[in-house]
């Protein structure tokens, strides 16, 4: 192919609009706020299967936790009609993701799995996608990490470990997908079936709040979810454009 | 060739590259740049992920037993998740429970056999073999069992059931000892009580959640940590959102707002311990509006007749209305779910209080109805339960140590010295014990007092199996395997046990060599109870295949109805709370509560669990006391401010947290910090509010009144930053988490598309 | 101006600044040894101390990712711009009082550009990888991203340091020459190297004055970009009070704003310390005195604007950044500021205020360290009060960052003291263009008339 030829293709791909939605698979989770019981299950969840850090006192106390899922929690109303709600906070994939935009080196893109990633190896640490991003679920590695021996044998082996100088945030579990996918592969499948990725997060819950797939398949579970009509987006406004949808907890009194 | 002079050779070269660096440039824009980027999160395609091991045991962090998988790559546990099969968990698991991980490999495990050096309370230890260990105590078994004063010697083990509960029930039997104590701080004494007076059998009931309408919880924390938290999260789920066009609704009934109280649709404040009157004020309510119409209807009128919807409300605080229209709901809304215990329960009325939560199911017929309250078959193996020592029977231990009739004692887990009020006097009594035998993985406080420690293996290296108390509504079990080989020089409990009654020549009676060969046996005799049909082709193939699936169960159902104990209504009644300490000097109830991460203490050496914010409060890495924001206004305090909890029984120091939903006069403090050892995550961190509780009782079951102390707040001027990760938890008006009103909008655009829990149970026939 | 140099010569003029640069006291060493041990001490020692230990040495946090290390950055780029700036727009406006003092100006531009991108190493968490924001061709065919804010910060830096380089360098030329016309040893071959051969003729003075022009025509609009770029990092994120389109002026005025405060203090101390009183006069302080009043009226505009903004918008977040930074924990730096930016420079309205050294002197340090204070503000509070309420935090800088802050003053300092020793840093030629021209003497060559000129 000339260059030419090359350019004039690459031109018609690029500058057809919403070209970047073309995504192979469009991993997508519904957090159903109604049943969600703040037990924090997934964090732990989370913790365990990514090699998130344990931080310490002293760190923490300086807000340095490292949680890519967290629970918010939002009080309404005072004493005795008080309410708490709880919503669960992760990285919200967004399809127009301001984190991206603004990464110099592009360590933080979309893939082709329509996922926001991060690339460790790439990441010089200017913290500005951590800025940009308005949902705060990305967390940066002020130090090295340190596991007391033996607590490191648990690591996961299919997950690195951080270095300083790096930003990370949730994957959406992606050596979870990468798994799935090769399962598929070796089946002689094409496609992923719905519900065979879980990620950590999900797999934990035990009240089943958190659903997770591909959108693009209209029978997935998620793509249903999406659906329903208790379904919004936090901080729509700002039109991210997030791939994390809550259904909005029912208010029923009596 | 054309003569070229320096300046048009510097030209064209200049161009040139120029050139080339344009040229360079336009190719590389119009490639497509990921291809470029990032090797593994676009995976090249010979990358392929490693192939993990997994094996199927049983969850041991809290009694509810549920079932995990336990995910093992080149030899090493990685990752704990629930076991899909298992009907208790199906495939999900608690923050605790997944947590395990760092039980077994946490940095301060014991890591073999331990003989103090010291006088007791200083923490000299040696290292000694496992034969020098195990002969000392073996000696001194035997010299008591061949004095016939076998009766001297004190087994104290946490909750345990299944076959090792035996072997101890066996083992202690061959010594000539009835002093065979399990000691959980939670356990439900006063629901099995209750459970006794109403229905007859000492046994926990199964609550379907799952299909209940509409679920009454007094003071039951059940998605926290209340009897099987991951069990009724699965059920909660389900019954909010997974049926189409019905959704449960769950009310809490508490005088602060636990983690359940938050998930549910309404939050009620009763007074501290007047929560078993609002039940039957409830009950008033259904029984004059004519919603029960059984033949001993006169007899519950007369019961009931103090009850009325008036005196209720002035008892317990909650507005007539509000009595009227939670009785109403729950007669109308079938099925619907009485539950009671926790907070509610640990008061000096709290049997009386469970008994009349069951009457409300009673009386609107929610007995052995899906939906409602199923009643189990018997467990098919031993539970912890008749074993269970009351707060009472440990005052008698003590007092047995004090007055020197307690020569030995092993341990086995629990710790005791942690978990009982300082009033009890408990671990002094301790130090009257000539050898105290720990078999703990850690270096607890009540360990810490033993002069001989035999470090057991955790749970993810031995053998058990358990037989989950709550029940599903049909005969379960799981066995517990050895997932990765142990770490140290510590044995599983059951062959300390085993090597001990070998060393005492018990072989007759204890012939095993193992704990495994003791569990093939004991299963042996389930796989023969199967009929000739169901049954597989060998033992083998049948003990195999269980452990493969993690674990077995039984296709039967259990007789579901119901008649009415003699004699159970006349004696309906619940007597006002007492509390310790007087109201003028001490204007606060104390709340102590189970906390979501450490259970009773046991989980404070887990990092994981350190660094879990809160569910309420968001604070990681400490204590705090929890006052109503209008009392801490009136007393001045805020946020991080020290105070002194001070009980008739001595005084803890925490910082303040204002939490909007909490009674005024109530204070509320997790249970699990404040260790003086177990471990560097643990110790010195935060305080233990059951130090300061009173030594006050339910006086049926003997428990531990343990919401029925009284204390005062008193403010020491100095400040700490509380460490937590909550900012501002007002939204104002962000709408961050939205609400949804089902009245006002219209129901179209899908059906409901949340996941059924129908994981199906894998029943390995037998 | 002229009254005062009148009564010097032009070989004077020359002998005093090469006099500057080839006689050195030891006043100079022991200014440049403490200016160097402070650097080293507290600025290059707690960075590699934070390179070895990692980010975990400054203050930064969760949600306060960004700290004084970017508001130190965006300080000394604002620094930076009067130097060449102001001397671009002043030669092109034919202010003849400029001439004393651009050539050390346009040393302060250069200095503070190095100085931030130093602190763009300070501030980003892998600066061993810091190439990878540069567009260089390579074997991994991986390019930086050009959607960036962060790269056309790059860029635009890069740009704005390239060209001030070649504005000071080239200004600086026929200085080089009569230096080394008075040197001899390494010096002369240096200043040989350094003045390109210049003989002065007129062919030379004629092309060296268009290209000088032209420069100075190029760099204006390229310093109100570089700036207005800055900005950007912060205005295209959708931070609540950083999302805002007012930021690319407010930026420049205020780099403006500081950089001429800057200019003031270090006029004060090459005129003190190097004894320039007779080509840094009373007037220069007194227009200076003129432009910081101005400046500080447009910039104290522009901050009223950003509060309207704010309080028009009507919404939660912007509502609540306001009041944060109004009453917030902040509060105190906020009203500090506007003391010190708003509130002070309005001295300058008084004629005999601008012209009394000491007193200008105090003023200038105090509109910087406000305009430090400025910078800090729009990271530190923006970041704290956020979208969700919940990961609200705050930031407070460590012992490491407020060090290497100190430090990099010693830093430019360093830097300067070893410029006023080989640069000329007071242009001779120019200074000499003010002046009369000079009676012809002994060891001069008579100026020829020009062919064909009356007599
Ligand atoms: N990080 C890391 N780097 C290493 C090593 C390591 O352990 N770790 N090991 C080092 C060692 S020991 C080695 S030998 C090198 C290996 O380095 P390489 O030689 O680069 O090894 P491969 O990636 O195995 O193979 C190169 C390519 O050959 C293609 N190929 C396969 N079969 C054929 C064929 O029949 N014909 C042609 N034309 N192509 C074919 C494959 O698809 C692949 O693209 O790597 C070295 N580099
Ligand atoms: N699937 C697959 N198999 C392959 C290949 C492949 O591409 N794919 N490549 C083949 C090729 S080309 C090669 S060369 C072989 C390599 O095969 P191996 O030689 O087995 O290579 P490694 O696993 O890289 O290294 C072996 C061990 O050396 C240890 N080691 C590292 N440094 C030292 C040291 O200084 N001293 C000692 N004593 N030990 C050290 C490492 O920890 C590791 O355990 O694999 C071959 N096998
Ligand atoms: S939630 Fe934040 S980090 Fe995740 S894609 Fe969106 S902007 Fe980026
Ligand atoms: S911190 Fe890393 S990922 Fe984030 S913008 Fe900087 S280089 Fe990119
Ligand atoms: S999807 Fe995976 S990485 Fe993301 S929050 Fe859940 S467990 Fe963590
Ligand atoms: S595990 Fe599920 S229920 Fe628990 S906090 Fe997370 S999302 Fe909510
Ligand atoms: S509830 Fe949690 S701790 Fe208890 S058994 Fe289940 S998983 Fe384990």
């Amino acid at each position: 192919m000339s260059i030419f030829e090359r350019f004039t293709e690459g031109w018609k791909k690029y500058r057809k609009p919403g070209y970047y939605r073309e995504f192979d698979y469009h991993w997508a989770m519904t957090i159903d706020l109604d049943k969600c019981t703040g037990c924090e299950a997934c964090v732990t969840a989370c913790k365990a299967e990514n090699n998130l850090p344990i931080v310490g006192e002293e760190e923490f106390a300086k807000g340095r936790e490292v949680q890519w899922i967290r629970i918010e929690r939002y009080w309404e109303g005072e004493y005795p009609n008080v309410k708490l709600g709880f919503i669960p906070m992760l990285c919200q994939h967004c399809d127009a993701a301001p984190c991206e935009t603004v990464c110099p080196v592009s360590a933080t893109y979309h893939n082709q799995d329509g996922l926001n990633t991060q690339i460790y190896n790439r990441c010089i640490g200017t913290r500005s996608c951590a800025v940009y991003c308005p949902f705060e679920v990305r967390y940066f590695n002020f130090n090295d990490h340190h596991w007391d021996s033996p607590l490191d044998q648990q690591l996961n082996p299919d997950v690195t470990v951080r270095e300083k100088g790096v930003m990370e945030k949730c994957t959406f579990c992606i050596q979870r997908i990468r798994q799935a996918k090769d399962d598929a592969k070796d089946d002689g499948r094409r496609r992923v079936r719905d519900g065979e990725v879980q990620p950590a997060c999900v797999q934990s819950c035990p009240s089943n709040a958190l659903v997770f797939g591909d959108r693009k398949d209209p029978d997935s579970q998620v793509a249903k979810s999406m659906k329903d009509p208790r379904a919004y987006r936090v901080l729509e406004e700002l039109n991210t454009d997030p791939s994390v949808v809550y259904l909005k907890k029912v208010d029923a009194k009596g | 060739m054309p003569k070229i002079e320096r300046r048009e050779f510097l030209k064209l070269v200049g161009a040139g590259s120029v050139g080339v660096g344009a040229g360079f440039m336009l190719r590389e824009t119009i490639k497509h740049p990921p291809e470029y980027l990032i090797p593994h999160v676009v995976a090249p395609e010979d990358f392929s992920t490693g192939i993990a091991t997994w094996y199927n045991t049983v969850c041991s962090m809290c009694s509810a037993g549920c079932g995990i998988s336990v995910r093992t790559r080149e030899g090493r546990a990685k990752k704990i998740e629930g076991n899909p099969n298992h009907p208790v968990s199906q495939g999900k698991l608690c923050g605790l429970g997944q947590s395990g991980l760092q039980v077994l490999y946490n940095p301060d495990r014991l890591t073999g056999p331990l003989q103090r050096m010291s006088a007791r309370g200083g923490e000299t230890f040696e290292q000694i073999t496992w034969n020098e260990g195990l002969s000392r105590v073996a000696d001194r078994l035997d010299l008591l069992r061949a004095a016939g004063r076998g009766n001297r010697i004190c087994l104290l083990s946490q909750g345990v059931g299944g076959h090792l509960a035996q072997l101890f029930e066996l083992f202690m039997a061959e010594l000539g000892s009835e002093r065979l104590l399990h000691y959980d701080y939670d356990h439900p004494h006063t629901l099995y009580a209750a459970n006794r007076q109403f229905f007859g059998e000492e046994h926990l009931p199964y609550y379907d959640l799952k299909n209940t309408r509409y679920l009454l919880s007094f003071g039951a924390d059940y998605l926290g940590n209340w009897i099987s938290p991951v069990h009724h999260s699965l059920g909660f789920g389900h019954s909010r959102q997974g049926r189409p066009d019905i959704r449960g609704r769950f009310v809490q009934i508490e005088p602060r707002m636990s983690m359940s109280g938050a998930a549910a649709d309404e939050w009620i404040a009763a007074k501290p311990g007047t929560e078993g009157v609002l039940a039957l004020g409830l009950a008033h309510h259904l029984i004059t509006q004519g919603y029960y119409q059984g033949a001993d209807l006169d007899a519950w009128r007369q019961a009931l007749r103090d009850y009325t919807t008036t005196q209720v409300a002035e008892q317990t605080g909650v507005a007539t209305t509000t009595i009227t229209r939670l009785a109403n709901t729950f007669a109308r809304s079938q099925s619907s779910l009485a539950i009671g215990g926790g907070i509610a329960a640990n008061h000096s009325n709290g049997v009386d209080t469970l008994v009349a939560v069951n009457a409300l199911n009673y009386l609107v017929g929610n007995l052995g109805k899906e939906g409602g309250l199923l009643f189990n078959p018997e467990p098919a193996g031993s539970v912890s339960h008749p074993r269970q020592a009351s707060f009472r029977t440990m005052l008698k231990l003590a007092k047995d140590a004090r007055e020197g009739n307690i020569e030995v004692l092993i341990l086995n887990g629990t710790n005791p010295a942690f978990t009982m009020p300082a009033a009890a006097g408990f671990t002094e009594a301790l130090s009257e014990i000539p050898l105290i035998v720990s078999l703990s993985s850690f270096m607890d406080e009540t360990t810490a007092l033993a002069d001989i420690i035999l470090p057991s293996h955790t749970y993810l290296e031995s053998w058990g199996d358990d037989f989950p108390e709550p029940g599903v509504g049909f005969p379960t079990g799981a066995v517990s395997q050895p997932v990765v080989s142990p770490l140290y020089n510590t044995r599983a409990t059951g062959d300390i046990i085993l090597t001990l009654a070998q060393h005492s020549g018990l072989s007759d009676a204890i012939p095993w060599n193992s704990m495994e060969d003791c569990l093939k046996d004991g299963w042996r005799e389930i796989y023969e109870r199967a009929d000739e049909e169901t049954r597989t082709e060998s033992f083998e193939v049948f003990w195999r295949s269980m452990l493969k699936a993690g674990v077995w169960g039984e296709k039967s159902q259990r007789d579901q109805t119901f008649t009415l104990a003699e004699g159970v209504i006349d004696n309906i009644g619940v007597a006002p709370p007492e509390f310790s300490g007087s109201p003028d000097d001490y204007p606060f109830v104390l709340h102590p509560y189970i906390s979501n991460s450490f259970h009773d203490g046991r989980g404070a050496n887990l990092p994981w669990m350190q660094e879990l914010p809160d569910t309420m409060t968001s604070v990681v890495y400490g204590s705090w006391v929890e006052l109503n924001p209008v009392t801490a206004e009136g007393l001045g305090l805020k946020e991080g401010d020290l105070v002194d909890i001070e009980s008739p029984h001595g005084r803890v120091r925490a910082p303040v947290y204002v939490y909007p939903a909490i009674m005024p006069d109530v204070v509320a403090m997790p249970i699990g910090q404040g260790h003086s050892t177990y471990g560097r995550y643990a110790k010195d961190r935060g305080v233990n509010p059951i130090e300061i509780l009173s030594a006050q009782m339910e006086p049926h079951t003997g428990s531990l009144a343990s919401s029925a102390t009284r204390v005062k707040i008193v403010a020491t001027g100095k400040r700490v930053e509380l460490i937590k990760t909550g900012g501002t938890s007002r939204d104002l008006g962000r709408e961050i988490v939205q609400r949804f009103d089902p009245t006002a909008q219209s129901k179209t655009g899908g059906a409901h598309s949340t996941q059924l829990n129908s994981i199906p149970i894998t029943t390995v026939t037998t | 101006m002229q009254a005062e140099t009148n009564d010097l010569q032009y070989a004077d003029v020359n002998n005093d600044i090469v006099r500057s640069i080839v006689e050195t006291g030891p006043r100079y060493y022991v200014a440049l040894g403490i200016a160097g041990g402070v650097a080293l001490l507290c600025f290059f020692f707690p960075w590699f101390y934070q390179l070895y230990f990692g980010i975990g040495a400054a203050g930064l946090n969760h949600p306060g990712v960004w700290g004084t290390y970017l508001a130190s950055f965006i300080f000394w780029i604002g620094l930076s711009h009067s130097g060449t700036l102001l001397s671009c727009v002043l030669h092109l406006t034919n202010s003849s009082w400029r001439k004393a003092m651009y050539r050390s100006a346009e040393a302060m531009t250069l200095f503070s550009l190095m100085v931030a991108a130093t602190f763009v190493m300070v501030h980003v968490g892998r600066p061993w990888f810091i190439h990878w924001a540069l567009p260089y061709a390579n074997q991994m065919e991986m390019w930086p991203n050009f959607r960036s804010p962060l790269l056309f910060d790059v860029m635009a830096i890069a740009t704005y340091l390239t060209g001030s380089s070649i504005f000071i360098y080239m200004g600086s030329i026929p200085d080089f020459a009569a230096v080394r016309d008075r040197t001899t040893g390494w010096r002369n071959t240096m200043y040989t190297l350094l003045s390109l051969g210049w003989r002065g003729t007129d062919r030379e003075w004629h092309r060296l004055h268009w290209a000088y022009t032209f420069l100075a025509v190029l760099i204006i609009p390229l310093a109100v970009s570089v700036h207005s770029i800055v900005s950007w990092d912060f205005a295209m994120s959708l931070v609540p009070a950083l999302h805002q389109t007012i930021f690319a002026p407010y930026f420049v005025v205020g780099a403006i704003y500081s950089g001429t405060a800057g200019i003031v203090t270090v006029m004060f101390v090459l005129r003190r310390y190097m004894n320039f009183e007779q080509y840094i006069t009373k007037v220069h302080f007194d227009n200076l005195g003129k432009l910081l009043l101005l400046l500080s009226l447009i910039w104290t505009y522009i901050n009223m604007v950003e509060l309207f903004t704010a309080w028009y918008s009507d919404t939660s977040t912007e509502h609540e950044a306001l009041s944060y930074k109004l009453f917030g924990y902040y509060a105190w730096l906020y009203w500090e500021m506007i003391a010190f930016c708003a509130v002070a420079p309005l001295l300058c309205i008084s004629g005999r205020f601008r012209t009394s050294m000491v007193p200008m002197l105090i003023l200038s340090i105090a509109i910087n360290i406000g305009m430090y204070t400025e910078r800090f503000l729009i990271v530190g509070t923006s970041l704290s009060r956020q979208y969700l309420p919940d990961s609200w935090g705050v930031y407070v800088p460590s012992l490491v960052e407020m060090s290497i802050i100190l430090g990099s003053f010693a830093l430019f300092t360093t830097l300067f003291l070893i410029f006023v020793k080989i640069f000329p840093s007071v242009s001779i030629y120019e200074v000499k263009e003010t002046m009369d021209t000079p009676t012809v003497t002994s060891n001069a060559e008579p100026i020829a008339p020009p062919e064909g000129s009356p007599a």
